[in-house]
């Protein structure tokens, strides 16, 4: 019964992975057979500017996206966690909705929010009087710009843990808390933060992992600019396997594999961490 | 906050060109709609997904449910080789799939589409979980009337497992219907253009159509609106009992 899985996962996951580390060893080009040359590659990528440039703009726009997207996210799940049944049921829908949209149409429509002429961003700070400023266009501007959709794609799902968590405290702290005169502020800090930790905790490290492998957005708003100024590590990826010169395929190759590497081993842990959390609340 | 982020979608959906008259409307819709190859997009787009989520459902399930149940030799091992995958990003294998399937004589097909991801740790693993909550009783009572495996399988954890396939179904449904960057690498035949190509391409080439690139957007996403809300029920517990607890 495990068959058709294991010979899938063989042919699509584990096959492509030790062929990848295998290739990475070799210099490919497509005028001759592959040459070996040991963890050279490993040497390349790791002495390039655009590789580290790449991981450093994906470790920004993690830190822009993940931190306001918890506490956007904090604040719904508060919310709603007060509500009556009824207003709880359509506001759990409304807020998982964004969730659907596909990287592709979050990046068409913020783009037109984006525009210079006529777009709502710059109409409506048009109205206070500042810009219009050409988001997408502007080295400084147009990660944080990438960073407002990835937020609002990201806040349904954490949303929904982050409640389902929340209902999971017995309802009498919050009663005991605010008998004590807790508001909503020393409620959350004393009762609701320290009892999410887990899953706080984990929504920021796997907010943080999607973050850094953001790519459908740059992709398709800036294509990585300008001056390189939104290309992720996963799209600095993708276009050096696009790109047609000499070795761009081994060098996409391994810069895949070390990113993998990290990402890889963070994520292996956090696995650990919550299954081993699981056993001690079971 | 997410109703405003919400409104604002639609909004900027609705009504496309909001300092244009809005008599343009319609338009874009019908001209859209009436795009042979959009419709074809969203038609095959469709049928992937659906033959998609089908046959993750099924691989999936089995596997899961002869890891929560059954006892054979080197379980551990292929259990280990099957939950690996996890933690593999897909852009870490990105280039040598592509090499795997265009020499397997996939590229330009459905199947290069729906295939390589049919088998998914992630489901294999959620799926698991659930059957591992399944009282063993249960089966007890059809083994001694002399069921099989495959039928206690088909007879008692497939009716259990809606709640379940459900989650998992419409969160592959999901992953195949947005999929871009495959896609596009995979996919050169315009007629096997994927709904979300096809909306990168003409983001590209007709870039300042905006009205019509927004209402072909919405269109994009609406059979995904439809489906979350026909199992909202479902989905709002799924992520309850998915990964956390």
């Amino acid at each position: 019964m495990i068959a058709p899985m294991a010979i899938l996962l063989s042919i699509f996951v584990i096959y492509p992975l030790a062929y990848a580390l295998y290739l990475s060893m070799f210099e490919i080009s497509f005028y001759r057979d592959p040459v070996f040359v040991g963890p050279q590659f490993y040497g390349y990528v790791l002495d390039s500017p655009r590789f580290w440039n790449a991981i450093s703009i994906g470790l920004r726009l993690a830190v822009m996206v993940v931190p306001v997207m918890l506490v956007i996210a904090f604040l719904i799940a508060s919310l709603i966690r007060t509500l009556g049944r009824r207003l709880a049921g359509f506001l759990k829908t409304t807020i998982y909705l964004p969730t659907v949209v596909s990287g592709v149409v979050a990046s068409v429509v913020f783009t037109l929010m984006y525009r210079l002429d006529g777009g709502l961003v710059n109409g409506a700070l048009g109205v206070v009087g500042i810009g219009p400023f050409a988001y997408l266009s502007s080295p400084d501007l147009a990660l944080p710009a990438i960073a407002v959709p990835a937020i609002w794609l990201g806040i349904g799902v954490s949303s929904l843990i982050m409640l389902a968590g929340m209902l999971d405290i017995p309802e009498s702290y919050f009663e005991a808390a605010e008998l004590e005169g807790a508001g909503f502020l020393a409620q959350t800090r004393y009762v609701t933060i320290p009892l999410l930790r887990n899953i706080l905790l984990f929504l920021f490290v796997t907010g943080f992992i999607l973050a850094m492998q953001q790519v459908d957005l740059p992709l398709v708003m800036t294509g990585g600019g300008p001056v390189d100024s939104t290309m992720t590590p996963n799209l600095f990826i993708f276009t050096q396997f696009k790109d047609p010169t000499p070795y761009a395929t081994s060098f996409s190759l391994t810069a895949a594999l070390i990113l993998f590497f990290v990402l890889g081993s963070v994520s292996a842990l956090i696995f650990r961490l919550v299954r081993s959390e699981k056993a001690v609340d079971a | 906050m997410a109703i405003a982020g919400f409104k604002s979608k639609t909004e900027v959906v609705a009504t496309p060109f909001q300092f244009f008259p809005k008599v343009w409307e319609l338009d874009n819709y019908a001209q859209i709609l009436g795009d042979p190859v959009f419709v074809r997009a969203m038609t095959i787009t469709f049928v992937g997904a659906v033959i998609f989520t089908i046959l993750s459902l099924l691989v999936n399930s089995t596997a899961a449910y002869a890891f929560a149940r059954l006892e054979f030799r080197f379980k551990r091992a292929l259990w280990a080789f099957c939950i690996v995958p996890l933690f593999i990003p897909a852009f870490a294998i990105l280039v040598t799939s592509f090499v795997v399937v265009s020499n397997l004589g996939m590229l330009d097909s459905l199947a290069v589409l729906i295939i390589p991801g049919v088998a998914s740790a992630y489901q294999m693993f959620f799926i698991r979980q659930f059957y591992l909550g399944i009282p063993v009783a249960l089966e007890e009572a059809a083994m001694i009337d002399g069921a099989s495996r495959w039928t206690i399988f088909r007879r008692i954890f497939l009716p259990l497992s809606r709640a379940p396939f459900v989650v998992v179904g419409v969160a592959s449904f999901l992953a195949y219907w947005n999929a871009y960057v495959w896609p596009i690498l995979t996919i050169q035949n315009p007629d096997l253009f994927q709904i979300q190509q096809y909306i990168g391409t003409f983001r590209q080439e007709r870039g300042s159509e905006w009205g019509l690139l927004m209402a072909g957007s919405f269109l994009s996403a609406l059979p995904l609106i439809v489906i979350v809300l026909i199992f909202q029920r479902y989905i709002v517990n799924g992520v309850r009992i998915s990964g956390l607890k």
